[in-house]
């Protein structure tokens, strides 16, 4: 088993640092002993530590403040940072002040436990029995003395220092001296003959002596001795005054220097019983102020250490959410939050690949929808697509070339929505509609309509739209404009039917004819005269009726030949002013042109467009009466990327009925009371020869109009 | 702005929690009342007479017992003009006063010496600690007549001898604060 290397959450300074405040606090602890050799030390370890609690609130402060400034900026891992140091503050506080508390209760109980009254009265009371004693010594020193200046008032002066040798030595006394009253040495004697100069009374005994005429006292004498210091007056001619000092005796002095000591430092305790307290109270403060502020310091450091890569993930996670893959996080540790950074990076690596893989894949779908969407709009099939409440989804371009609608402009409404500005639209539009919503197949269905260019035919195919779950999410409908198709389909039957009709019935017409014209010449002269009118008049119609058929075929056989034989260059304006010059002349209908400026220059068979003109004109000419109005114009248009002349003829006449405008072009179809109804066929077909378009105007409400439109031939082609 | 109203707040308490000491600053404090240098025969002496005061937690201190600690700082500076002055001579006597219960008495005690001194009443006791007679400062030979002299003088009260309990206190107590300041005077040639 491989042994881990344990890293601690703070550094070899941080455990130094920590540990010279215990060493500072515990010398500040001993010197708080009055015996201890540290107490001379103990306001400089005081200050010491003072200042080490000012510099640890100091870092705590800064962290404290460092520690705002950024939740307020709310950085990544502030707001854990400062949860966990709330915690552990609360949690390391509260039973620090617990113990704080009942150490003071138990400090302070203590001291106060220390003086009780009884002591007090029992050492006071020991002092004064002491002073008492002492006090009684004096008393009996005093009048001993005094006793003493009797015996030496008789004695001479030269006697008197062999007399006080004498009585200090019955007296007991250490030293007898005697004094003037001016304080002038008369005789002196002491125990020790070393003792040249005796003890001198001060100021204050010699106010007292002269006041009180004797004086004694309690005075400490050298070697750590008590001596009693007992004056008398000497009742002689000239006062004097006889000083004695007597030794207390040793046994007396240590009982009364050890009764006084132990008064003494009662006295001095009780006295700092007050400054006790505050000392210990201070001492215990500042352990606990250090102790918790280092403490909440370390944490600092700790919960800094350990956030570092939670706030790295955070930061992590940030850049994730807005897009950034690519900087993975460093792993600062091998435990169990480098695993998470770990998998945090793979996590990030996986994303940004997905990414990629779905931005390759978006790219390819919107490749292939504009791909499709390309094809779709160049179809010539329009396309509309549905969604699930039958709202229009897509349209594409050929849409709006079948409709005449921008069917885009309808996206998000209804298909039923188109009839508003096309009224003609309604019953197909319905019907599809209908379908759409009914149908659960592909269907197919035939409409048609009344577009602005005539009629026309579409073959539409819808089919619904299922989601994989099998829900019906919309349909889609194909639209083919098949009107080209079926008048193609049309125009080859009828071409085939005229060119049958033009074999078939042709043939036998010459044979009738000369044989009608034979019976009439053999006959005419053998008959009755009544009978030869009546034979003159059935050859005639026979004749007649068989010249009709011959140019009925004839126009059968014009329809069904090509009209577009040989091919040039037409200026469109001459033509129709050249064809125009012809009817101006025999009739007195007015004709107003207007033709464009410009070429107007078409590709085609110049008779057969003449042959259009005319039968035109023709039409025009029997619509209307001598009075009547011819308009003809002349313009360029565009039509879908192509140029064409439209030349639009109106007249005034009597117009076309509503129920003949959709089948005016087909053969034998004719509103004339002669004719073979193959006019119009015939213009139809030749202008549809030519790669042009005819079609009634219908929104013209007086007389009839025709509009045709030719490509235009450009000079540059030419 | 937060942090800045905190300092202000900080600031007031503090000045605050200063102000009894600055009242009671110049009431207890020693004061040196007079002081004399005279040339006596070979040598400058000084004589020097000083006030001292006790406070009232002071004398209650040294009546319970505490022994009370002065030291009488004297320096003699000779002046220079450009530079700090330069110090000949310093010299501190200690003094040390207590009460003794048993005797009733105030001993007072030159430790620089080691003389002894009983008195019966406080007053008398400060009284021979006050006069200062003929203190040998310097010889006359030292003296320079065109230097100019002075004569420093300072009672210091000594907090750091006092038992450790009252030491903390007497640092931030003022009425433990008993020292006198710097006193000086001109040496006359």
């Amino acid at each position: 088993m491989a042994f881990e290397k344990v890293k601690l959450p703070f550094s070899l300074f941080t455990l130094i640092l920590f540990g010279l405040i215990l060493l500072s606090l515990q010398l500040m602890s001993s010197a708080t002993q009055e015996s201890s050799e540290l107490s001379a030390l103990y306001s400089w370890l005081l200050l010491i530590n003072g200042l080490g609690s000012v510099v640890l609130l100091s870092l705590v402060g800064v962290n404290i403040y460092t520690l705002i400034q950024h939740t307020k900026k709310r950085e990544a891992g502030s707001r854990l940072t400062r949860r966990m140091v709330s915690l552990f503050v609360v949690l390391a506080l509260a039973p620090a002040v617990i113990v704080f508390y009942f150490s003071m209760q138990f400090l302070h109980q203590g001291i106060d436990s220390w003086f009780n009254v009884e002591i007090d009265r029992a050492l006071e009371d020991a002092l004064e029995l002491s002073q008492s004693s002492l006090d009684q010594r004096m008393r009996w020193h005093l009048k001993q003395t005094q006793q003493l200046t009797e015996k030496l008032q008789d004695s001479s002066e030269n006697r008197v220092a062999l007399d006080m040798e004498n009585l200090r030595e019955l007296s007991g006394a250490s030293e007898m001296t005697l004094f003037s009253r001016q304080g002038r040495i008369i005789a002196s004697s002491s125990i020790n003959l070393g003792d040249i100069l005796p003890s001198l009374p001060d100021k204050n005994i010699w106010l007292q002596l002269r006041q009180n005429g004797e004086y004694v006292a309690v005075a400490p004498a050298h070697e750590e001795k008590l001596m009693v210091r007992a004056i008398a007056k000497v009742n002689t001619q000239e006062p004097q005054y006889l000083q004695a000092l007597y030794p207390v005796p040793v046994r007396v002095y240590d009982l009364a220097d050890s009764v006084e000591f132990a008064f003494v430092r009662y006295k001095e305790m009780k006295f700092l019983r007050h400054s006790l307290k505050i000392t210990f109270t201070l001492a215990l403060s500042l352990v606990l102020l250090m102790s918790l502020l280092a403490a909440i310091w370390v944490a600092f450091i700790s919960i800094r250490n350990i956030i570092a890569p939670v706030k790295q993930l955070v930061k992590g996670t940030q850049a994730v959410a807005s897009g950034h893959y690519d900087e993975p996080l460093p792993v600062i540790a091998q435990d169990d939050l480098g695993f998470l950074v770990e998998s945090f990076n793979e996590m990030m690596n996986r994303i940004a690949m997905a990414r990629d893989e779905t931005r390759i894949a978006g790219f390819e779908v919107e490749n292939q929808r504009a791909y499709l969407e390309t094809i779709l709009a160049n179809l010539t099939a329009g396309v509309i697509s549905f969604d699930a409440s039958y709202n229009i989804r897509t349209a594409n371009q050929a849409a709006y070339r079948i409709f005449h609608i921008h069917v885009n402009h309808f996206i998000g409404r209804q298909l039923l929505d188109l009839i508003n500005d096309r009224s003609e639209l309604a019953e197909p539009l319905k019907s599809i509609q209908r379908l759409l919503e009914q149908a659960e197949d592909i269907w197919q269905q035939r409409i048609a309509f009344l577009g602005p260019n005539g009629r026309q035919e579409l073959l539409c195919r819808g089919t619904p739209l299922y989601s994989q779950e099998g829900l019906r999410v919309g349909g889609v409908v194909v639209f083919d404009d098949v009107t080209d198709l079926i008048q193609a389909q049309k125009n080859a039957a009828w071409g085939e039917v005229a060119r049958r009709l033009a074999h078939e019935i042709k043939n036998p017409l010459t044979p009738i004819q000369l044989s009608a014209e034979r019976l009439q010449h053999k006959l005419a002269d053998k008959l009755e005269p009544a009978d030869a009118e009546i034979l003159q008049r059935s050859t005639r119609t026979i004749v007649h009726q068989v010249e009709a058929m011959k140019e009925m075929v004839d126009d059968f056989s014009e329809y069904a030949k090509p009209s577009k034989k040989e091919t040039v260059d037409i200026d469109l304006s001459r033509l129709v002013k050249e064809i125009l010059a012809l009817y101006t002349l025999k009739s007195g209908v007015k004709f107003k042109t207007d033709y464009e400026a410009g070429i107007l220059t078409v590709n085609g068979d110049p008779i057969s467009l003449r042959q259009v003109l005319h039968n035109l004109i023709k039409n025009a000419l029997e619509a209307i009466d001598s009075e009547g109005l011819i308009e003809i114009s002349l313009h360029h248009v565009q039509k879908n990327n192509t140029d064409f002349i439209e030349l639009a003829l109106y007249d005034n006449g009597t117009g076309i009925k509503e129920d003949q405008i959709e089948t005016i072009f087909e053969p034998y179809v004719t509103t004339k009371t002669k004719g073979t109804g193959l006019g119009l066929a015939i213009v139809k077909k030749i202008i549809e020869d030519h790669g042009g378009a005819i079609w009634v105007d219908i929104s013209r409400k007086v007389g009839a109009g025709f509009i045709i439109q030719l490509p235009a031939c450009h000079s540059e082609q030419q | 702005m937060l942090s800045s109203r905190y300092l202000a707040i900080f600031f007031c308490c503090t000045l605050f929690w200063l102000l009894p000491f600055t009242v009671y600053a110049d009431d207890l404090a020693t004061e040196v009342i007079d002081a004399e240098i005279t040339l006596q025969k070979d040598h400058y002496v000084l004589a020097a007479d000083i006030a001292y005061q006790l406070s009232k937690k002071a004398t209650i201190a040294l009546q319970s017992g505490v022994p009370l600690y002065w030291s009488l700082q004297i320096k003699l500076l000779q002046h220079r003009p450009y530079l700090w002055n330069k110090t000949l001579l310093k010299t501190d006597i200690h003094y040390r006063l207590q009460y003794q219960a048993l005797l009733n008495v105030y001993r007072v005690q030159n430790l620089s010496n080691g003389e002894t001194y009983n008195f019966s009443t406080l007053y008398a006791a400060l009284d021979l600690m006050s006069e200062i007679q003929d203190f040998p400062l310097i010889e006359k030979s030292k003296i320079s007549p065109e230097e100019d002299y002075l004569c420093a003088l300072k009672v210091k009260f000594d907090r750091g001898l006092l038992p450790v309990p009252l030491r903390s206190i007497a640092y931030i107590d003022k009425q433990w604060y008993l020292s006198s300041d710097w006193t000086l005077w001109p040496l006359k040639k």
